[in-house]
């Protein structure tokens, strides 16, 4: 296929960040839905040989093939967004969108962890991975929580970018592992915010409605 | 002092914006907060009647708040108005939402811990204008959280309210606060005067408030905090 394709698992919050932006920046792409749970399909031999982490997203692209959610983000960013808003060129809009997609990819992969435990019967300490999430969140709401006192309602500069893409699954979907979103008001106030993103797309576990 | 039955602050005014609604706990007991699109603020019981999911995951549609699961409307006295797959149903006035005592005072959100009392209730603080800075969450039990506080404060709350004055940073900050749960503690922390710089008084306290977050927590058991849902 030399058209974008995903391949996709449609619960995966990974695999959720890359249909938002492709939603939001209006990319036509095909769509190739594994059987993750409970077939391990991502971890077949055919798989395998596209990503040997054995793990989704993964975008194809003719010869080219690229895994990970941020690293996908940032390709389609800059090979899609003629504006140059999601992935900003500004030096320092750029580092610190890069730091905020690191942070998606690092400390705040508990709460993927968590949620997987919880639903897709992944091995996982489960206390661990929620007290990491938790701090995770912390981490956001304190930042957003600062961000608001000049009225700036994204993580980085004055619209969205990547970072907001990257950033939003984890705590949208954290009820899915028990965590409610009582005690961070600054991200349910950003949370709000990402749903008004021209293109907006939900995935089960979040709803439309807010 | 002791947390009896009365007023406490359950949010920061200014983070309820119309139309919004959410969860929140007093004494570990489930709120939904939500606020009318004419800007009354609400304090539920946290449950639909229908199958008990938490009305504050529901959305907001003008003076009424909808259940996400299954649509059920209340309107703003907890009675439900409207139920989308029996539309024509004249609703029954037995499906009805508990609700509480709602004041707003020092921009916060404060609510009657005594669910059943509803008059003779008016909230005994003096309207006064504030700047909000933020509602902070600490992994700690609400006595002790009050114990460490009211060392290093005046207690603002003329009538035994949780209230206490500080010092942040050489701000006066007023901290309203919120027994959450048994191992759980918010604190909505607002400044008492108004600055000229406001934006960094709100940024220099709202460090502050991390900080004394960390350090409450760090003499809090750590079972407590792996307890804390």
């Amino acid at each position: 296929m030399t058209e974008l394709t995903l391949h996709n698992y449609e619960l995966d919050d990974q695999c959720y960040k890359v249909r938002l932006l492709l939603a939001a920046l209006g990319v036509p792409y095909v769509k190739v839905d594994l059987d993750v749970h409970p077939g391990n399909e991502q971890r077949s031999a055919r798989y395998l040989k596209l990503n040997p982490r054995g793990t989704l997203p993964i975008i194809t692209e003719g010869a080219f093939v690229l895994h990970g959610a941020e690293a996908i983000l940032a390709y389609l960013a800059r090979r899609y967004d003629g504006t140059r808003a999601w992935l900003p060129d500004d030096p320092a809009a750029f580092g610190l969108a890069m730091q905020w997609l690191a942070f998606a990819g690092g400390d705040l992969q508990a709460a993927s962890l968590a949620r997987a435990h919880a639903l897709l019967e992944v091995a996982a300490d489960e206390q661990e991975a929620i007290r990491a999430a938790r701090r995770a969140f912390r981490i956001m709401d304190d930042h957003m929580t600062k961000r608001e006192f000049d009225d700036a309602r994204w993580f980085v500069g004055a619209t969205p970018t990547i970072a907001d893409i990257a950033l939003f699954p984890a705590i949208a979907l954290s009820r899915d592992f028990g965590i409610d979103h009582d005690e961070y008001p600054a991200l349910r106030r950003w949370m709000a915010q990402v749903r008004t993103m021209p293109g907006f797309i939900t995935m089960p576990g979040i709803p439309s409605f807010h | 002092m002791s947390f009896g039955a009365g007023w406490y602050p359950v949010a920061l005014s200014n983070g309820l914006a119309p139309g919004r609604s959410s969860g929140t706990r007093l004494f570990d007991q489930e709120l939904c907060l939500w606020r009318d699109t004419e800007g009354n603020a609400q304090a539920w019981e946290d449950r639909c009647p229908h199958r008990g999911m938490r009305l504050s995951f529901g959305f907001v549609r003008g003076s009424r708040i909808a259940c996400l699961y299954h649509g059920w409307q209340y309107d703003s006295q907890g009675q439900c108005r409207h139920i989308p797959a029996h539309p024509d149903l004249d609703v029954p006035a037995t499906i009805r939402v508990a609700s509480y005592a709602c004041a707003e005072r020092l921009g916060m959100v404060w609510v009657h811990s005594n669910r059943e009392t509803r008059t003779g209730t008016d909230i005994p603080i003096a309207p006064r204008e504030v700047v909000p800075v933020r509602s902070l969450y600490v992994d700690c039990a609400p006595a002790m959280v009050m114990q460490r506080l009211a060392a290093q404060s005046q207690n603002a709350g003329s009538n035994g309210e949780p209230l206490l004055s500080l010092d942040a940073e050489g701000e006066n900050v007023i901290a309203g606060v919120q027994p959450y749960g048994k191992a759980k503690t918010a604190l909505h922390i607002v400044l008492a005067d108004h600055p000229l710089a406001r934006r960094d008084a709100q940024r220099a306290v709202a460090v502050w408030a991390e900080e004394l977050r960390r350090r409450l927590e760090e003499e809090a058991p750590t079972a407590a905090i792996e307890a804390a849902p």
